[in-house]
């Protein structure tokens, strides 16, 4: 059997491998990205409907148009955007977190607390995943009131989002330390959206 | 007992680095188990919280924000108030001002806002002469004061917590907003002539309708918010969607600086800033159920009892507990975890919500600038350079405008 072809990303690993990889960690902030634009163009197309279509097809006594999906469509998608974004957020270190006592402790107790909290944070998704597919197993027998799409589907978002909550924090907690610069930085930067 | 353990949890985690949001919903889940409550509210929690028309307002308002920021509105807005105020003594420190009223209600993004301030404006203040530290301030000052302005996500996010009109809450922040900026404004002024100040030379009418034909693409979005609003024409989501669809129209038609790529990016950085407000509130949720079936806004009730006489008080009191929130938690979470507990203290004293909100909202603009911790505070110092003891012996004018 041939040896494993070194790569730039790291002697003795197959260069497919690092592409399947790559790919795995690329496709959800691809779907992230385009969950977002889904939502704001449904609520773009929304307004136009409601402000342009609507006053046209009254004037003209046509059949009026329904745009009933539109709530639906960009709730749904704000609740996948959600979900998806929570893992991601974990590896872009996006979320909110004080930092005024652990960076002045030791590099041991630093790594041990850096570890314990990947770990507690990947067990509260497992417990998403966990209660994420009973509520799609649930609401599977239902379906919504415009789209008329089985529940489950907007239902299962926890699950999958607990699921790259796992992925991202094991991911974290066995890769490297953040520098403290960079922890202030994620700290400002998570306090974007006041 | 149950509750005093999930706080012990929650703070430890907290201090111990954990995310909040996390830590939030470590403490929620404890406090499930131990008080016999289903976990599969955990779920249903974070669908029902995020599968919202109203957060829909989020995500259009970040990307809004941070494509114009990019594009370099910002820079057409600081010309307009140089023009405007920039030839009287201290005008350049008063135009931070008056650019922080107009850029807020462009950005609903308070660390887009300092960023873009800072960088555009740190660099003529101290070629004008302004010391670092005074630089910061007005930053920090102008930028506390915009949390009022609409469209600020803190608000879309309080009014979700409140149950309140986010468009009354739009509606209401502009004046609150306009009259702190007159104090500060007057409090340039005097500090201008105490510490000599320099002034612009004055523009000529050319130059100020140049400036005002600049500023024209970034003025027509708070024109549209405030018509729509005050039209009942639309609601706060739609206004985001328009507001989207504009920067976006800008950005490609009119200044052709961002390329299609760059504007893939903001929108990925914008979702994932997003998820983390929209899954913060979600987990929330959970935790204010759990205070809600404790009795904790009975218990808090009791506590506050004595600052009920006087509303004044009981705001007063309430505001300076939420600064301090702010400047340790940041504005959402404060939000998330303070607010739902004292709001209907508020309302049973008769204290109306909208009024109560935006005390509130202010007072966590405030707190975001208050040091030593204030998030906001922190990244206008990086800018100036200067460190939280330098700059705190200057600062505290500006902290009491902003209070009163």
């Amino acid at each position: 059997m041939a040896a494993p072809e070194a790569t730039a990303a790291g002697p003795g690993v197959p260069r497919d491998a690092w592409r399947v990889r790559d790919i795995v960690l690329l496709a959800p902030k691809i779907v992230l990205t385009a969950l977002l634009v889904l939502a704001i163009g449904d609520m773009v197309v929304g307004v136009l409907l409601r402000y342009v279509a609507v006053p046209i097809t009254d004037r003209l006594d046509l059949d009026p148009i329904n745009f009933f999906w539109v709530e639906e469509v960009g709730e749904y998608s704000l609740a996948w955007l959600t979900m998806v974004g929570a893992g991601i957020g974990i590896a872009e270190r996006a979320h909110f977190t004080l930092h005024v006592l652990t960076h002045r402790l030791p590099m041991a107790a630093q790594r041990a607390i850096h570890l314990a909290t990947h770990f507690l944070i990947a067990g509260f998704g497992a417990l998403a995943v966990w209660y994420g597919i009973q509520l799609a197993i649930v609401n599977s027998q239902l379906t919504s009131p415009a789209l008329e799409i089985n529940l489950a589907w907007l239902y299962i978002a926890p699950a999958v989002g607990g699921a790259l909550i796992i992925l991202y924090s094991l991911g974290a907690a066995f890769g490297p330390m953040p520098e403290p610069e960079s922890f202030d930085k994620a700290g400002v930067a998570a306090a974007g959206n006041d | 007992m149950m509750l005093a353990a999930t706080g012990i949890v929650f703070a430890v985690l907290v201090a111990f680095s954990v995310p909040i949001v996390f830590a939030l919903g470590t403490a929620a889940v404890m406090g499930l188990v131990l008080g016999g409550y289903s976990l599969e509210m955990l779920a249903s929690s974070l669908v029902g919280a995020s599968q919202n028309w109203i957060l829909l307002a989020i995500p259009s308002f970040i990307f809004a924000g941070t494509v114009m920021e990019r594009c370099g509105m910002s820079n057409a807005l600081v010309d307009l108030a140089r023009a405007l105020v920039g030839w009287l003594r201290g005008g350049l420190g008063m135009s931070v001002i008056v650019v922080s009223y107009f850029f807020s209600d462009i950005c609903g993004s308070k660390m887009a806002e300092v960023s873009a301030l800072g960088s555009t404006l740190m660099p003529p203040l101290r070629r004008a002469g302004y010391r670092p530290e005074d630089g910061a301030s007005l930053i920090a000052a102008g930028t506390a004061m915009g949390m009022l302005v609409p469209p600020a996500i803190f608000m879309i996010v309080i009014g979700e917590v409140t149950n309140v009109s986010v468009v009354a809450l739009f509606l209401a922040g502009f004046i609150p907003a306009a009259v702190i900026g007159v104090c500060l404004c007057t409090l340039v002024a005097i500090q201008a002539h105490l510490l000599g100040w320099p002034k612009d030379t004055r523009p000529s009418l050319m130059f100020l309708l140049r400036a005002l034909r600049d500023a024209a693409v970034p003025l027509v979005i708070p024109l549209v918010i405030l018509g729509g609003f005050y039209l009942g024409a639309f609601t706060a989501t739609e206004a985001g969607a328009i507001v989207a669809l504009y920067s976006l129209l800008a950005a490609r038609l009119y200044y052709r600086n961002l390329s299609w790529m760059q504007i893939l990016r903001i929108a990925y950085d914008s979702a994932v800033l997003t998820a983390v407000v929209v899954f913060l509130l979600a987990v929330a949720t959970i935790f204010q159920y759990l205070m809600g079936v404790t009795g904790v806004p009975l218990l808090l009730g009791e506590i506050l009892r004595p600052l009920e006489s006087a509303h004044w008080l009981f705001l007063t009191g309430v505001a300076l507990i939420t600064m301090v929130f702010g400047m340790v938690l940041e504005g959402l979470p404060a939000a998330v975890v303070l607010i739902p507990v004292v709001f209907p203290i508020a309302t049973r004293i008769g204290i109306n919500p909208i009024h109560f909100d935006i005390v509130q909202t202010a007072a966590v603009g405030i707190g975001l600038f208050l040091p030593p911790m204030g998030v906001g505070l922190l990244m206008a110092l990086r800018f100036a350079e200067v460190s939280v003891g330098q700059h705190a012996k200057g600062y505290w004018p500006y902290v009491l405008a902003l209070r009163c």
